[in-house]
């Protein structure tokens, strides 16, 4: 019966009144309506659209689809997305601009932004409803639509949608697309797709099967890896199967590379989030002997800084972010050389008592933050260029923000390395964190040079914090988190060694991702605290040790 | 300088005034506490109200736990950030007891089963919670289990001779593994919302005034007998080795002493101690939860010794009182300016009271007997 | 078959001592020479740095050595290997015939009867004179002992005996911090004497002395010497003339000459590398 009305409509549907009659005046004297066979054929399709009946929309899917019209790509998108309504009492595609209070404000379709919009009663408009039957024939439709577009990626994406899912029709349609496709890519992703078609295939010949394993068993794609995995559900004869269970043995190792190539990603990300942490500390704490228990409230200060520029200029996010970091190396060095001035050095030689004065400063800046800022985290936002990912292979791809804040790292890691290798303050602070003494009685300020290494230390903790505001929310308990792991980064690494910090921080990075699919996250971070607890105990001098007499005793 | 050898022999004996006055004003407050909350009627001008009793019985855990720091740091010179993780694994120990305690009258009503076991759809106790339904084995899990921690903590950091930052990063690097690993349900100790709900202890309601002057009581009693043991272990030989070693250890090494050794039996005693504080605190303020592993109570008791004078024993008591005393005080009143108060006392002692409100005390005085022969 | 006929004959045998069983004892000792300290081929590197390079140095019993040698010769390090602060990476370290020092830690080897005074003198300054005699004073040093331990009158008249030699008797009570330098060394002193140990290590006694404190120092040394033996590093040429004895010398990790003063004064090694410069 239904079948008998669709074929009905689709021939007679301007004699069949009732319901649409008053759309089809508006169609007629709709601007659309001109002569060509291809608009009539979008046409009909847009009236389809009308229908409450899934059948009914399935047929003007496909006569859109067909039409070759160029809105039919933006037509069946909104209908994917549900952008699509029916305003009821026009009997009239419109699409929802705008809310004026609760009531939507809507536009017809096909109008530009200058167009009339009116503001309607919710009862009055009804979106056009799609199941998910339709919404496999849309992304299949959608992506027919993509093979013909000029654009590569827009190719890729098309066939990459199809894979494992085509029928005959866009084999054949696919098999045409190969014979004059440029792009590699494509190509390459086409010869997936007709792979997966011809194993699964009921006709295929041995031969043909054996080719499409091998093409799969050499593909990057989930679908390739999916496709022989039913394959060889299906219990295929001895040859098919053993040549199956080979390309599926290159497939899963591919799978593990990826894997393991994520998880060391994944690691030294945050790897660099602790170097950033905790070289700062390895500076005061190695050159000075000075614990600062507010180091992460120094990081905190400095992701507030990166919070209150953004909010200065909301319109120019990548650019604030640039002016952040080094207006938060500003702030953190100013309040770290205050903490020098004002506390650190009534202390020296006391490093417990530097600790508890330096964990009470801790507490008071995040009072502090608390009462100006809120206790409730802000959020930062992340600039244009630094969202997205790079996709090496459909397997495997980075993240943007986590690959900026590696690079990022190794910038100011490649920095300090050379303040403390070439300059004069490099010089001078080394002088003085091997002999104090010394180093004064050959005219070393050791004051200024004890003011400027803890402001340089503390100007990289805002640094790092500035970094932390792109990955976590910013709060006054920011700093609190990193403190314990950055201490562990400094101790596992050797004190007073940068080498070691980056090569700690990187390693416990690392060493916590590894451990995290199968201890989960929170155990994994247990068992490296619980490491580096053991591990102090054996090497109680970390990892790179500073050796010779002058560390004796 | 004035008289050494008075001052000499008087930190030598056991019951010195100040451990005779200590004793005195302990047994006298709480004398008055006790009687003054169960003689005098409810509305009474005199009358203490158990609300009050049971909160200074929560100071007085807090006065035996900075005892047990005072210990390890005044007199060991070993600072200790993780010492709450004692306290908790203690207070850990008598919330297993007092949970089993509630029996079927939980919300759900398992007769052995703790409600959020039930919640988590376990099916069994888990091992480690046999035997917590006696009271025996609680209080012997109390001591043994923070005292066993320390002694394979100490034995490890000791005789590697970890010291000064490295030892107190490590101490509190494990109090926050402790902390995390307690906040998971997986680890069979209620995660999160930790152990409460208790109904009672030994058999009498927790919540009766009785019970908590007893419990008051106790804690009173501890904190006297603490010190005193304390006390003996300074005014002895082993004190004067723990002096020693604070000051010099390469030279307490060489003149015989296997200094792990010794580090290692006063950290456990003063882990029991700590232990002990833990398990009369639980009952009294009815919950104990992940969060007392927190880095920054470990690091607050510190700053409790610190405030009183370090290697005073009493000074720990009086740090302990002030500074929760304030505590309780301004987080009521004034909760924004608690922290900053916080923070300004760190600074404030370390810079200008290296010797507490003890050591200003004296000084102001003028009662200063040589306060290195005396420390 | 043999072999198994052998090792049921030994263990039925109810003398045989199993080799693991046997106490180790120091092959090359001669018991007859009465060596009580003996160092042989022992090296130590730090960095790559030969602090001590193949050193031999054999003590006897009751002698007072005197070792001197430039700075860097190692004299600093060998004291550190003997109390057990450093481990050699190669060579044998013996303490009588029985004690092999490589395998003890520092509190083992003062309590073997070793003892040993620092450059700088390093007394428990917050104690008092007596505590810091009482500290040192031989005995058990477990922590049961000493939390139990009471003095004995006994013990008390030995303090005070040890703080007659040392002349700090007035001191008695005053906390160690509160004496002067030279006080300090003899404080130093006196708490090896309360170790009574069989062998005494000094290293630079008079180093920062005035002449009186010097030659009482001087005194104190030569009287101990005989009751026990002494190993004295010294920079002081002066003084090591004053109580004349068996000199060492050092040099760049490993022993140059040996004899007495005269001898080692008129080695022409010696005198290049090291009291050349004085001359």
């Amino acid at each position: 019966m239904v079948n008998a009305i669709t074929r009905l409509t689709r021939h007679t549907h301007r004699k069949f009144a009732a319901i649409w009659h008053l759309l089809l005046v508006a169609m007629l004297l709709a601007p659309l309506s001109a002569n060509s066979t291809e608009q009539t054929a979008f046409k009909s399709g847009l009236d389809q659209l009308l229908s409450s009946d899934f059948n009914d929309i399935s047929q003007g899917i496909r006569l859109i689809s067909q039409s070759g019209d160029e809105r039919a790509f933006d037509v069946l998108t909104m209908l994917l997305e549900g952008q699509l309504y029916v305003y009821r009492s026009e009997n009239q595609l419109v699409t929802i601009v705008g809310e004026n209070g609760s009531k939507p404000i809507i536009r017809p379709l096909f109008t530009d932004a200058n167009a009339e919009t009116e503001t309607v009663s919710k009862r009055r408009v009804k979106r056009v409803g799609i199941n998910n039957q339709l919404r496999g024939q849309l992304k299949t439709e959608l992506a027919l639509l993509n093979l013909s577009s000029p654009l590569a990626a827009n190719r890729a994406a098309a066939v990459k949608q199809t894979l494992g899912d085509i029928d005959e029709a866009l084999f054949s349609r696919l098999s045409e697309q190969l014979a004059t496709e440029q792009d590699r890519t494509v190509r390459e992703l086409i010869d997936v797709a007709l792979a997966i078609y011809r194993l699964q295939a009921p006709g295929s010949a041995i031969d043909q099967q054996l080719a499409a394993l091998s093409t799969l068993g050499a593909s990057y794609q989930p679908a390739a890896r999916i496709a022989v995995t039913q394959f060889l559900a299906t219990e295929p004869e001895a040859a098919l199967a053993r040549s199956a269970e080979s390309a599926l043995t290159k497939l899963d190792g591919r799978v593990k590379v990826a894997e393991l190539a994520e998880t060391l990603f994944f690691g030294l990300s945050l790897g660099s989030v602790l170097v950033l942490a905790a070289i700062g500390l390895a500076i005061t704490f190695g050159v000075m002997g000075v614990i600062n228990m507010a180091h992460g409230e120094l990081m905190m200060l400095g992701a507030y800084t990166t919070y209150v520029i953004q909010t200065l200029m909301p319109d120019h996010l990548a650019a604030s972010i640039f002016i952040s970091i080094p207006a938060a190396f500003v702030v953190s060095g100013l309040v770290g050389i205050g903490i020098e001035r004002g506390v650190i050095r009534f202390l020296y030689g006391r490093p417990l008592e530097t600790l508890l004065a330096t964990f009470g400063i801790s507490l008071i800046l995040q009072q502090a933050v608390r009462s100006v800022f809120s206790p409730l985290n802000r959020s930062v936002a992340t600039p244009e260029f630094m969202t997205g990912v790079v996709e090496l292979n459909p397997l495997l791809s980075f993240t943007l923000n986590r690959l900026y804040i590696i690079v990022f790292c190794l910038i100011v890691f490649a920095l300090l390395f050379f303040i403390l290798r070439y300059t004069r303050l490099g010089i001078e602070v080394r002088a003085v964190s091997q002999n104090r003494a010394m180093a004064r009685a050959m005219g070393v300020r050791s004051e200024w040079v004890d003011a400027m290494t803890f402001g340089l230390g503390s100007g990289i903790a805002g640094m790092a914090g500035v970094a932390l505001s792109q990955l976590t929310n910013v709060g006054p308990n920011l700093g609190q988190a990193y403190i314990i792991d950055s201490f562990m980064v400094v101790v596992f690494g050797g004190v007073g060694n940068l080498w070691g910090t980056l090569v700690a921080g990187m390693s416990l990075g690392i060493a916590n991702k590894l451990m995290e699919p199968w201890a989960g996250a929170v155990l994994a971070k247990i068992l490296v605290l619980v490491f580096i607890i053991l591990f102090i105990q054996k090497k109680p001098r970390g990892l790179f040790p500073q050796k010779g007499r002058s560390a004796e005793g | 300088m004035m008289n050494p050898q008075a001052s000499l022999d008087s930190n030598q004996r056991l019951f010195d005034r100040s451990t005779v006055s200590f004793l005195a004003v302990l047994g006298i407050v709480m004398a008055v506490v006790i009687g003054a909350n169960a003689l005098f009627p409810q509305g009474s001008a005199l009358h203490v109200s158990t609300y009050t009793v049971t909160l200074m019985g929560k100071y007085l855990t807090y006065a035996l736990l900075a005892v047990a720091v005072d210990l390890v740091w005044g007199y060991l010179g070993i600072l200790s950030l993780g010492h709450g993780a004692f306290f908790a694994l203690g207070g850990y120990a008598m919330g297993m007891y007092l949970m089993r305690q509630i029996g079927d009258r939980g919300v759900y009503g398992d007769p052995i089963l703790p409600d959020f076991m039930v919640f988590l759809n376990w099916q069994e106790l888990p091992w480690f919670w046999y035997g917590f339904d006696n009271f025996w084995f609680a209080a012997l899990m109390i001591m043994l289990v923070p005292g066993l921690l320390a002694f394979v903590f100490g034995w490890l950091a000791f005789r590697s001779r970890v010291t000064g930052v490295y030892l107190s990063i490590i101490t509190q690097a494990l109090t926050y593994a402790l902390m995390l690993a307690f906040f998971r349900n997986e680890m069979g100790f209620g995660g999160n919302n930790g152990l409460t709900d208790f109904k009672d202890i030994l058999g009498f309601d927790l919540q009766s005034d009785a019970t908590r002057l007893t419990l008051f009581f106790c804690s009173g009693l501890a904190l006297a007998l603490g010190y005193l043991a304390c006390r003996y272990i300074v005014t002895s030989r082993l004190g004067r080795v723990a002096l020693a070693i604070r000051d010099a250890e390469a030279r307490t090494r060489f003149t015989g002493y296997k200094v792990e050794n010794f580090k290692l039996w006063i950290f456990c005693f003063s882990a029991v101690l700590a232990g002990i504080a833990g398990a009369l605190y639980v009952p009294q303020v009815g919950i104990i939860n992940p969060s007392e592993f927190a880095p920054l109570i470990s690091i607050e008791l510190v700053v409790w010794v610190a405030l009183g004078g370090r290697a005073t024993l009493y000074g720990a008591v009086i740090g302990a009182l002030a500074v929760n005393y304030a505590k309780t005080y301004l987080t009521a009143a004034l909760p924004e300016v608690w922290l900053f108060s916080l923070g300004a006392l760190f600074v404030l002692v370390t810079l200008f009271l290296p010797n507490g409100l003890v050591g200003l005390f004296k000084k102001l005085t003028g009662f200063s007997k040589p306060k290195e022969v005396n420390a | 078959m043999t072999n198994v006929v052998d090792f049921i004959r030994q263990t039925v045998d109810r003398d045989h001592v199993y080799d693991f069983m046997m106490p180790q004892q120091n092959p090359m000792l001669e018991v007859g020479q009465g060596f009580l300290l003996y160092l042989e081929g022992i090296s130590v590197s730090f960095d790559g740095f030969k602090a001590i390079n193949d050193l031999n140095l054999y003590i006897k019993e009751g002698e007072l050595r005197c070792i001197i040698g430039p700075n860097g010769a190692g004299k600093t390090t060998m004291m550190d290997i003997i109390t057990g602060k450093t481990r050699p990476d190669t060579g044998q370290a013996w303490f009588g015939q029985k004690i092999n020092l490589l395998e003890m830690d520092e509190p083992e080897i003062a309590q073997a009867g070793i003892g040993r005074k620092f450059q700088k003198p390093t007394v428990f300054e917050l104690q008092s004179v007596f505590c810091n005699l009482e500290l040192a004073m031989a005995g058990d040093k477990g922590v049961m002992p000493t939390l139990l331990a009471r003095l004995t009158p006994s013990q008390v008249d030995r303090i005070d005996h040890v703080l007659q030699l040392i002349g700090l008797v007035g001191q008695r009570n005053l906390p160690a911090g509160a004496l002067s330098h030279g006080q300090k060394q003899w404080l130093e002193i006196g708490m090896l004497l309360m170790q009574s140990p069989k062998l005494l290590l000094v290293d630079e006694p008079v180093a920062g002395m005035t002449h009186q404190e010097m030659d009482r120092t001087g005194e104190l040394l030569t009287n101990l010497a005989g009751e026990h033996t002494i190993i004295l590093v010294e920079h002081d040429m002066d003084f090591v003339r004053s109580i004349a004895s068996e000199v060492t010398v050092l040099h760049q990790g490993s022993v140059l000459a040996e004899g007495t003063m005269q001898q080692v004064q008129s080695n022409p090694k010696v005198v290049e590398v090291y009291l050349g410069a004085e001359a």
